[in-house]
């Protein structure tokens, strides 16, 4: 499944509601899939974009598909209904893993690259696959430290779960950028080793250094960086839509549509704004 | 699952676990990790769940100022969330437990126990009827749908 060329997308998020209502050439979003009830009605600006054409898509954050234990059916349940609420075309969740022994983390943390967590992730997926009424991109997380445990390469790891699941990849170019600055490995390199015509989507969004480590904050601004890498990856396979993920912290609207037009420009797509 | 796939699983459950631990519970970092990257990756999850709270609670966070984010920590840092408001909570009856918490987050505290019932265990639940909350030096009366808030006074 390939998405039409939607171009450049914002994660809506209830403070720059205003902001994005006001985007002449939006054509897609994204929302926290557990923020929205189930049994609708779906916010109302949500509403508004969706009758003047703009797509949403789902982006679910807590279903720990990287987790040992299996998904949890109602929270399964939950991301399929709202996909129909909301008629999204895919919905989108991490490879991480949120809880463990009932306990949550508060935040996506990595799986180890192992044989055994490709097993476990694999199930998961294909546990939730079954209950959803659209395709499933999975997108791989920034992270701070890796598994002394992990066996494979992170492309080899990837590839593996998407071959065996059918999955599309939700690519965070800005998770390439960090992690790869954090391990002192070069991005584009992993970008020539990722099935990049497996691409649904992909995200951009800043971050910031602290004490030597970059953050993938997503409350600071995109940085040039993350932007050439978009042009690198646009010019092995252009993903049909790019989507800016802004947490907190929210600039002026000029601001935020300077990043929106710089992301358009890198991937050769017309502005937004 | 295939049972020859058990051991494997059971032995990635039980990895989880301990790392979740060491990142929310303060235990010892799991076996092999890098303490130093692991420990910045608890930091991070202490600054965003601070800031989580302190939406929240904003009048908790607000009023201990400069020493929210320290005060959060030390509470946080080996207690696993149970979401940003029953976080906030325990912290808040905690605070005015020991006489530390200051008059506006005493006033936001009082106004939520009275309207709303929380147990420490559980989700909070809306009160019916009439009902008072008390914090600090704060006193709050719920009736008839109103809440009127009473400072001082009370000892």
């Amino acid at each position: 499944m390939n998405l039409p060329a939607y171009g450049v997308g914002i994660g809506w998020r209830p403070e720059i509601s205003g902001f994005v209502a006001e985007l002449p050439g939006l054509r897609f979003v994204e929302v926290v899939a557990e923020s929205i009830a189930a049994g609708g009605p779906p916010p109302a600006a949500l509403t508004t974009l969706r009758e003047r054409g703009t797509v949403v898509v789902p982006h679910g954050v807590r279903l720990s598909l990287g987790g040992a234990e299996p998904v949890e059916p109602d929270r399964v349940t939950h991301l399929a209904r709202v996909a129909e609420l909301l008629d999204a075309p895919l919905v989108s969740e991490h490879i991480a893993f949120v809880r463990a022994a009932g306990v949550e983390a508060g935040h996506l943390l990595p799986v180890p690259r192992t044989r055994d967590s490709v097993d476990a992730l694999v199930e998961n997926v294909n546990r939730t696959q079954a209950e959803l009424p659209v395709p499933l991109a999975l997108e791989p997380i920034a992270a701070l430290f890796d598994w002394p445990d992990d066996e494979l390469g992170e492309a080899e790891f990837l590839t593996e779960i998407l071959d065996r699941t059918g999955a599309l990849l939700l690519l965070d170019i800005a998770n390439v950028y960090a992690n790869a600055r954090n391990r002192g490995t070069d991005p584009v390199d992993l970008l020539d080793r990722l099935p990049l015509d497996r691409v649904a989507y992909v995200h951009v969004a800043g971050g910031a250094e602290h004490d030597g480590i970059y953050h993938d904050t997503h409350t600071d601004p995109t940085p040039a960086p993350v932007l050439e890498l978009v042009g690198e990856l646009c010019a092995r396979h252009r993903p049909p839509a790019l989507l800016l993920e802004r947490d907190g912290r929210y600039p002026p609207a000029q601001a935020l549509r300077d990043e929106l037009d710089a992301i358009a420009a890198a991937a050769g797509y017309p502005a937004i704004t | 699952m295939n049972e020859d796939r058990r051991p494997g699983r059971d032995r990635l459950a039980a990895r989880q676990a301990e790392l979740v631990a060491a990142l929310v519970s303060g235990a010892p970092v799991p076996t092999g990790f890098d303490t130093r990257l692991v420990g910045a990756a608890r930091d991070a999850l202490l600054r965003k769940r601070a800031g989580d709270v302190g939406r929240h609670w904003p009048m908790l966070a607000a009023g201990l100022g400069a020493e929210w984010l320290p005060t959060f920590r030390s509470f946080a840092a080996t207690r696993p969330t149970n979401g940003s408001l029953r976080d906030g909570w325990d912290l808040a009856r905690e605070l005015a437990a020991g006489g530390r918490l200051p008059g506006p987050a005493a006033e936001e505290l009082a106004v939520r126990e009275a309207t709303w019932r929380y147990d420490g265990d559980s989700n909070p639940l809306p009160r019916r009827g009439p009902a008072l909350g008390r914090a600090g030096g704060t006193l709050v009366i719920r009736f008839a749908g109103r809440v009127r808030v009473l400072r001082g006074g009370l000892g």
